[in-house]
């Protein structure tokens, strides 16, 4: 199994509080396919600064409101 | 199933039963003439077999999911194809330098043409396995 990353992300309570937004449609906003919204999700894959970004601009929040960073 | 993923299958089919294909038609030549076949005439059979069934594949591919066919590897796909690509490059490799060793001991120059075209289609069916599996592993 590939190592967890430590960021933590609010994606998927976001994408729910912003009329239950698809997957693919959040993937399709920020270049990513709906396989790498899931695994962001889940937390087994960081997302680039671009890609973390366009995220938190697509919310309207920011950044940290989106990603935090888990443990030391 | 991503489209990269669904498309790494198919590719890894057609290449095997092509490699099958072309390891047959070899087989059966040189058991024919009692030698190594001469190449050229398999390798244009090989060649055609794999160029039309990986169009016709990708047509359906792409006609099942037009939309992701169009879209580039994302940023998460990209460096495990990058990788795929890496790993299948050592398997060529491998193939290669036991090619020439045998060439180098036995002298077999069909022989050698042969366990290249080989190597090449091992190292080609060990790319989109890799791909599959880094794809699977990661999502």
């Amino acid at each position: 199994m590939t190592k967890r990353p430590p960021i933590t992300n609010r994606v998927r309570e976001l994408r729910e509080l912003h009329g239950a937004m698809s997957q693919a449609a959040l993937g399709e906003a920020i270049g990513v396919t709906r396989q790498t919204v899931i695994a962001i999700e889940q937390g087994r894959y960081s997302p680039s600064l671009e890609s973390a970004f366009r995220i938190a601009r697509l919310f309207g929040v920011g950044l940290e409101e989106v990603f935090g960073w888990e443990g030391e | 199933m991503s489209f990269k993923e669904k498309s790494a299958w198919v590719m890894a089919v057609v290449m095997t039963v092509a490699g099958l294909y072309y390891l047959k038609i070899v087989l059966d030549a040189s058991g024919q003439i009692g030698m190594t076949a001469p190449p050229f005439p398999i390798l244009i059979a090989y060649v055609v077999l794999v160029v039309i069934a990986s169009i016709n594949a990708q047509i359906i591919l792409a006609l099942s999911s037009p939309k992701e066919a169009n879209a580039p590897a994302d940023e998460r796909e990209r460096p495990m194809l990058d990788r795929a690509g890496n790993w299948s490059g050592y398997v060529l490799a491998a193939g290669v330098v036991t090619s020439l060793l045998h060439f180098l001991a036995h002298n077999d120059g069909f022989l050698l043409f042969h366990t290249i075209m080989g190597s090449l289609i091992v190292a080609q069916i060990a790319e989109y396995a890799f791909q599959i599996l880094l794809l699977r592993r990661s999502s």
